[in-house]
């Protein structure tokens, strides 16, 4: 890393740091939470689909699973929720690992692998509609209690700091991916599987454990969001849409890139809010995110770092 | 010294005889103009898969902000105006949680709100971070009002009451016409709303001797019955349980009538689509079908201007509307005995209520653990293309048809 670009990471860290000390209201707070709970997520996504080139359509599942596994364990059990954190990380990881073996083991890649993690999710959508433990579709709903030992704060700017530091861990390990021998691996499997098998790498192994990290990441997240809002219910934990904000981020930041989910999540969180407050006629703001969204998916294929990267190497040449 | 403290002391004398007399003159007038609006959050699904639903309560929760400001608005508060903060949850659990914060940064004093459950519970939470009182127009679930929010009101019955009563109802009109009905299918939606309501059906019903063939779950949005259907022509029900959303309410009651499905009788819990646009939309189709919902005392003057009101517009007296409004009064109320928008007043003017000026057919309010007693909905039955209300027979205003005439 230059000189140049570490100073740029220092600053960027001292002004998320300091955000919510600048920030206007609790709910521009909010806004910060959500945008870095979705870079968060996207960089779940971005490890499998991006690093790895296996792209997911349900990546929900684990959100979901982790979701489920700490509300459960803390609102049923009465286990401590940072205590029943870890084991939402661990069962998104499972899941992962459990769905990577199998859809790998058959072979399944490209759309139909796409397709059989969308399939994934709605299965455990309609489980967690009719099993008992998790209270069908009457959902869970946890207690509000506002302490801290509790995982739940009554300044947001708490849960601002508690995301930034899952969004700094997860860029860590975008991080450490762009740099190992695993994420080289992950990288030869994404551009060419069989040259990559060719060369020696044991691809169903590489592939699995990538889906066992991003479902823990997933997982993690999952828990982050039920202590935020106190409730999940199936629809809300296995819904498609938060696959699809998964993959959106990630796909308008820059697909396999470190930065990419967090610029795309800035990005989104920004068009979003802008629509809102512009529009005030019903739904009107929502059409103007959609073709926003679409002009940025149509223009920009590689993303925003993309551009970035293009306008970088041109002031290079310019200079040169 | 005193020469030139004479002319200053005469000159303060001046200014402060010449500001008592405007104070004694003026204050009134100024303060009068001056009260500071009352902000009230209206927290609406205004779009997603419910926003005709959260237009409606948005309309009859603005409608009885414009009528209070006209009548002059608080007076107890100089005459302060309400103002209407907007919110839209989208129907998701995280906007509307967004929205609480945006409205507390606006200042509100108390939100109305928010139609889904799920979000329902979620927002109160959020406002109950702040303190800020909440109004909840619809929102079912028993959870709601279980939960020891001190700043969660609903005027109307959560789910459980709703259930119990529709039993009494169904148990009433099925005896009335010689317990023709003596199996029943439900079918719900698979939201907290529709399963609790679904699940208490099947626990109830063979308390009245109906027993239950099956219970249906389907996903919101449904955009096909199809099957449902066939699956319930299958199991011959005698009566269908419903309780869903606006759209799947009317897809599948649409769906059993062009399958010519025969049942002695559809009666809805809470049925999202039961309501003028249904009846008048689909006349064929709504005609006989039976809700047990939320509805205004029909013989009640009041609750006919305001539907007049409503109609003149072009829009249809959903419950949705009359409940938003009703709810934006019963805040206002507390604020008049509160003489305040202080969040703590507010919400003991709230827990003290006893408004009787509604025209719900509730009685006075009396709220414990923020659920008013008094909170009973009615029997509906479309006949004739209109919305009747066929029990208690106290509001009747016309005899419940039942079992219903097969089709030809």
């Amino acid at each position: 890393m230059s000189a140049r670009a570490r100073l740029l990471l220092a600053l960027g860290a001292v002004a998320a740091l300091a955000l919510p000390l600048v920030l206007p209201s609790n709910y521009a707070v909010n806004v910060a939470v959500m945008i870095l709970f979705s870079a968060f997520l996207g960089q779940a996504w971005n490890i499998a689909g991006g690093f790895a080139g296996q792209t997911s359509f349900g990546h929900v599942v684990f959100f979901g699973t982790g979701a489920y596994a700490s509300t459960i364990l803390h609102a049923t059990w009465g286990w401590n929720p940072w205590l029943a954190w870890p084991m939402a990380a661990l069962a998104g990881g499972a899941v992962g690992l459990g769905i990577g073996a199998l859809a790998f083991r058959a072979g399944l890649r490209g759309s139909y692998f796409a397709l059989v993690t969308l399939a994934f999710a709605e299965v455990f959508r309609i489980l967690a509609n009719s099993a008992e433990f998790t209270r069908g579709g009457l959902g869970i709903l946890i207690k509000a209690d506002a302490r801290a030992a509790n995982f739940q704060f009554r300044d947001p700017a708490w849960f601002y700091y508690v995301a930034l530091a899952l969004v700094a861990a997860s860029l860590a390990i975008a991080w450490w991916l762009r740099r190992s021998r695993f994420g080289a691996q992950l990288a030869a499997i994404r551009e060419n599987e069989d040259a990559a098998r060719a060369l020696g790498i044991d691809v169903l192994r590489a592939k699995t454990l990538c889906m066992g990290i991003s479902g823990a990441m997933a997982g993690a997240g999952g828990t982050f969001y039920a202590q935020k809002y106190l409730y999940i219910d199936p629809t809300i934990a296995f819904g498609v849409e938060k696959s699809v904000e998964m993959l959106l981020v990630s796909m308008i930041g820059g697909a396999g890139t470190v930065f990419g989910p967090l610029v795309g999540a800035v990005a989104l969180g920004f068009v979003g809010e802008a629509t809102r407050a512009l529009t005030s006629a019903q739904g009107l703001g929502l059409v103007v995110y959609g073709i926003i969204l679409v002009a940025i998916v149509a223009r920009l294929p590689d993303g925003l770092i993309g551009l970035f990267a293009r306008r970088a190497a041109r002031r290079g040449g310019r200079d040169a | 010294m005193l020469t030139t403290k004479g002319p200053i002391a005469s000159r303060r004398r001046v200014l402060a005889g010449g500001a008592a007399l405007a104070g004694a003159l003026g204050a009134p007038a100024i303060s009068g103009a001056q009260a500071r609006p009352v902000r009230i959050g209206l927290l609406h699904p205004v779009t997603g898969f419910v926003a005709y639903s959260g237009a409606q309560g948005r309309l009859g929760g603005q409608m009885a902000i414009d009528e209070i400001n006209a009548a002059g608005g608080i007076r107890s508060m100089g005459g302060a105006r309400l103002e209407a903060v907007l919110g839209d949850t989208q129907a998701k659990v995280e906007v509307g949680v967004a929205e609480v914060e945006k409205m507390n940064e606006a200042g509100v004093a108390a939100i109305v709100g928010c139609f889904q459950s799920a979000v329902v519970l979620a927002t109160t939470q959020a406002a109950a971070k702040y303190g800020i009182p909440y109004a909840v127009d619809v929102g079912a679930s028993d959870l709601i009002t279980t939960r020891g929010l001190k700043n969660v009101f609903r005027l109307k019955p959560g789910f459980g009451k709703c259930v119990d009563e529709a039993i009494k109802a169904l148990d009433g009109i099925n005896g009335g016409a010689g317990k023709v009905a003596k199996s029943a299918v439900i079918v719900h939606e698979s939201s907290e709303f529709g399963t609790g309501t679904a699940k208490l059906l099947a626990d109830r019903l063979p308390g009245i001797n109906i027993e239950v063939r099956e219970v249906i779950k389907h996903d919101n949005p449904t955009r096909n019955f199809d099957n449902v259907a066939l699956r319930i022509r299958s199991l011959r029900p005698d009566v269908l349980m419903m309780s869903n959303y606006q759209n799947e309410y009317v897809l599948l009651a649409r769906t059993l009538h062009q399958q010519r499905v025969d049942l002695a009788g559809m009666f809805s819990v809470l049925g999202g689509g039961f309501n003028y646009k249904f009846a008048k939309d689909l006349p064929d189709v709504a005609e006989h079908m039976m809700d047990y919902n939320h509805w205004f005392a029909p013989t009640n003057p009041k609750a006919q201007a305001m539907k007049k009101k409503v109609e003149a517009t072009g829009t249809l007296f959903t419950f949705e509307v009359y409940l938003a409004y009703n709810a934006v009064k019963l805040i206002a109320d507390a604020l008049e005995r509160a003489g305040s928008a202080d969040k703590e007043k507010l919400t003991a003017a709230l827990a003290s209520s006893t408004w009787a000026d509604h025209f719900m057919p509730y009685g006075p309010t009396r709220f414990v653990d923020g659920q008013n007693q008094g909170g009973e909905a009615a029997a509906l039955q479309v006949l004739k293309g209109d919305i009747e209300v066929v029990y208690p027979a106290q509001f009747a205003s016309a005899k419940a048809v039942f079992p219903k005439p097969k089709f030809g």
